[in-house]
């Protein structure tokens, strides 16, 4: 069974819980254990983070949630005038990287996207 | 007859001798002297079961028994410190108290951080302890759906409960990070240094790490460095994964700020 969720708030850092609790309900619909929905969550917390630090004044963070069997894509995009993409390299992308197991970042059109995805660990259930 | 002589009733007297002998050297050595520590040990060691017998006693509350048995440790070695065999008191007698008198400031000091409704509260220790009960008849941590099955509550009271678990002060047992109990964890964190020089940004992250307590900063490396589980974490560290959670939580939030202030 497949499923999206949009959460779209102003780019500021007291909507992180929002797309915390948003995340948490999500994974919940692929069955990950709460050790890998605690993670989720973090993960989200951070991509959206540093999605908020590099938005445009004034704009939006969207973040999307798709359920796909027992696979999660989350999907946090904003407009920016950052030229570069997070580093991958830094101490915020080691964490999320870590959290999940794909994290990866791209620029087009003057928008950030922040992509994660994460399996449950479940095999059959 | 009370728990605490039931609980050294089993004793032989060949090791109610031995713990005599230890208690009269641990008070005779000097505060600086390395064999007091072992000494200490051994008698922690020896009154173990009387901390779990103790700590039991509160296991349906919510509280992992580990952080419970963590606490009331803390308690026996308060009454093993201030114990004085020329009152003619066995030490078990002399301790329980103290050991109860930890384990209920723990409950009084987990405080809500903000107002969470009561019945919300009383979810919260529910999906906590069965948490913990299905993460051992499983092996691994359970998910939304069977907490939600195995209490009989809906998907939603799971998340609304987990939610409010983030609410949940944690500072009674923060404030016992500094005892010698915390495992010798330091000898693998050289290794990681070599991690984060591979990291841009170490130079405003380093001294934020240096000054993260010892526990925190293991719970870092093990969880993103060493690709551990927040559960294998939980186990190694002997707490729960729940507190393991919201450590991490509180530590990323706080080097996090710490960051920004640069």
């Amino acid at each position: 069974m497949s499923d999206t969720v949009t959460l779209e708030f102003p780019a500021e850092t007291r909507n992180v819980a929002l797309a915390r609790t948003v995340a948490a309900a999500m994974a919940a619909r692929v069955d990950l254990p709460l050790d890998q929905l605690e993670d989720v969550r973090l993960a989200v917390d951070e991509a959206v983070t540093q999605a908020i630090a590099v938005a445009k004044s004034g704009s939006s963070v969207t973040c999307a949630f798709e359920t796909d069997g027992n696979v999660l894509r989350a999907t946090i995009t904003t407009p920016t005038d950052a030229l570069e993409t997070p580093s991958t390299t830094s101490f915020g992308w080691t964490v999320l990287s870590a959290l999940v197991d794909s994290a990866a970042a791209d620029l087009s059109d003057g928008h950030l996207a922040i992509r994660l995805q994460v399996t449950s660990d479940l095999v059959d259930v | 007859m009370t728990s605490a002589q039931q609980q050294t009733g089993g004793w032989t007297d060949s090791q109610r001798r031995h713990e005599h002998l230890l208690l009269d050297e641990f008070h005779r050595l000097s505060s600086d002297d390395p064999r007091r520590v072992q000494v200490r040990d051994e008698l922690i060691t020896m009154h173990l079961p009387l901390v779990r017998h103790l700590a039991r006693r509160y296991r349906d509350r919510g509280e992992s028994m580990d952080d419970l048995v963590q606490v009331g440790t803390v308690g026996l070695i308060k009454a093993i410190d201030g114990f004085d065999a020329t009152r003619g008191v066995e030490l078990s007698t002399y301790a329980t108290p103290t050991i109860l008198g930890e384990i209920k400031r723990h409950f009084r000091d987990r405080t809500w951080a903000v107002r969470v409704p009561r019945r919300l509260q009383e979810l919260q220790l529910q999906v906590t302890a069965r948490s913990e009960e299905l993460s051992t008849t499983l092996h691994r941590s359970p998910t939304v759906r069977e907490l939600a099955a195995s209490l009989e509550v809906s998907e939603a009271d799971v998340l609304d409960a987990l939610e409010a678990r983030q609410a949940y002060a944690t500072d009674s047992l923060d404030a016992e990070r500094d005892d010698d109990s915390a495992p010798r964890l330091t000898a693998t964190l050289g290794a990681e240094d070599a991690a984060f020089d591979a990291i841009d940004d170490r130079e405003t992250l380093r001294p934020l790490l240096e000054a993260l307590p010892e526990r925190e900063r293991a719970i870092l490396m093990m969880r993103f460095f060493q690709n551990m589980s927040q559960s294998q974490i939980a186990d190694e560290l002997g707490i729960s994964q729940m507190h393991v959670s919201r450590l991490l939580a509180k530590t990323l939030a706080a080097l996090r700020e710490g960051m920004s202030a640069y």
